[in-house]
């Protein structure tokens, strides 16, 4: 078992970004079409593929 | 966090969750073809589009389109007019078999070329599937009491959504991010896939959730604002006879973009007994040209006997709030790759929400698998740490 003990600020350092990019993204193409638009899948697409990066990693 | 606040936390997140999961679990499964609406609808519904013209044809009078809709069902009621949002050239109006029109009756479709007063199609709205899903992924069939239930259930998942945030920081204090354990027992997987996609897909759970809730409270807000501003609108035209005679809808839509520069009219709802119109006037609807302000709607009132303008005031924070919490949970404003991004995001909460129901159960029933985990984040979180 590894010793490893965390901070409040270490815990929720990437949830914390990676909502942040979330919420741009939500915001971003509401502001405009075209580049905004693009700019919110960018923003979006990041933290899925996040999730599909760590949950398929392997066996650890 | 002491040991006493994190068991306190984790019974407001259990119950939370599990009062509102089942309906929200129906929420997610409906709410993905609703998603692709527009695409599904054009796969099985083709439209019929206005004839290709040279593009400087003008558009016919407004009330050419009304009287073709009045000959050919002299015995309904027109009651609204709109632009089609996407076909170009084409206006539909919309006919009721009763001058109330209560909620939920179908209007019938007329679909006019608005340069040759044409008729292109006529569509009874009857709608079939789609229509189904929308209708329970909203109230469950049951109207406005079934839509109020689910926006209490909608708020029980916002508190389950910041009891989870609360929770995720003991149990996470010796795991780096998004680390999944797959060497012990499959309950710890789950937990930490359960805590890596809730925690990554938060912010749009937490705005397709807080949007959700305030949809469901869109009819009560809407007559709330009608019993504010309907009196002062009908004061003047108690006791008077019915309306003889309509003043000219083409230049009810002159006056209304005349009265809100730079917005376009989308809509107009002729008058009538129902509750979305009055008595008395024309309302032409209108909306703006950027992204942003083309999601904001609004009225110009005219008179409908005199033609002249009666009001053209904003709508109140309320219903802008709406207004601009409905794309916010479609996710329509986008493209089709944001439907998609919505789309996955919808599976992953599907993901959270059935992984939360596995781990409930798992717990309930201590099996030989649960003892097996060596140094459970429950007992790390509860074994004196504090913060």
């Amino acid at each position: 078992m590894n010793r490893l003990r965390q901070t409040a600020g270490d815990i929720f350092r990437w949830p914390f970004w990676l909502g942040a990019l979330m919420a741009a993204g939500l915001a971003s193409a509401l502001f405009g079409d075209g580049g905004w638009d693009a700019l919110s899948w960018l923003a979006m697409a990041i933290p899925l593929g996040v999730v599909a990066w760590k949950a398929s990693a392997g066996p650890r | 966090m002491t040991a006493q606040s994190v068991k306190w936390w984790s019974l407001i997140h259990k119950w939370t969750s599990l009062i509102c999961t089942l309906f929200l679990l129906m929420l997610c499964i409906t709410g993905l073809p609703l998603i692709f609406h527009d695409e599904i609808d054009d796969l099985f519904k083709s439209e019929a589009s206005a004839r290709e013209l040279p593009a400087d044809t003008p558009q016919a009078p407004l009330i050419r389109l009304i009287e073709a809709a009045k000959a050919r069902y002299p015995q309904r009621y027109v009651q609204v007019l709109n632009w089609d949002d996407d076909r170009a050239n084409v206006i539909n109006v919309f006919l009721s078999e009763t001058p109330e029109a209560p909620p939920g009756q179908r209007f019938l479709k007329l679909s006019f070329d608005s340069r040759t007063a044409e008729l292109i199609g006529e569509d009874a709205q009857q709608g079939g599937l789609m229509r189904a899903i929308r209708i329970f992924h909203r109230d469950m069939f049951l109207g406005l009491p079934g839509e109020l239930f689910l926006g209490v259930m909608g708020l029980l998942f916002v508190v389950a959504i910041v009891s989870g945030v609360v929770l995720y920081a003991p149990f996470m204090r010796r795991l780096a991010f998004g680390a999944v354990r797959r060497a012990g027992a499959s309950r710890t997987k789950w937990l930490d896939l359960h805590n890596l996609i809730g925690a990554v897909t938060l912010v749009w759970l937490a705005a397709v959730g807080v949007t959700g809730v305030i949809n469901t409270i869109s009819l009560p807000l809407f007559t709330a604002w009608r019993a504010q501003v309907m009196p002062e609108l009908i004061a003047p035209h108690l006791g008077k006879p019915p309306l003889a005679k309509l003043a000219d809808v083409d230049d009810a839509v002159v006056t209304a973009r005349r009265a809100i520069d730079g917005n376009t009219p989308v809509s107009i709802v002729f008058p009538t007994e129902a509750r979305f119109g009055t008595t008395r006037h024309f309302i032409v609807w209108t909306k703006g040209t950027t992204p942003i302000t083309s999601r904001l709607f609004t009225p110009a009132l005219i008179d409908a006997e005199s033609g002249q303008l009666v009001t053209a005031r904003g709508l109140p924070w309320y219903l802008r709030t709406l207004q601009v919490s409905r794309p916010l949970h479609f996710g329509d404003y986008g493209g089709l790759p944001l439907k998609i991004i919505w789309a996955l995001l919808d599976l992953a909460a599907i993901v959270v929400l059935a992984s939360g129901v596995y781990l409930w159960l798992g717990k309930r029933k201590p099996s030989r698998a649960v003892a097996e985990v060596p140094n459970r984040p429950a007992v790390a979180a509860t074994s004196g740490i504090s913060s």
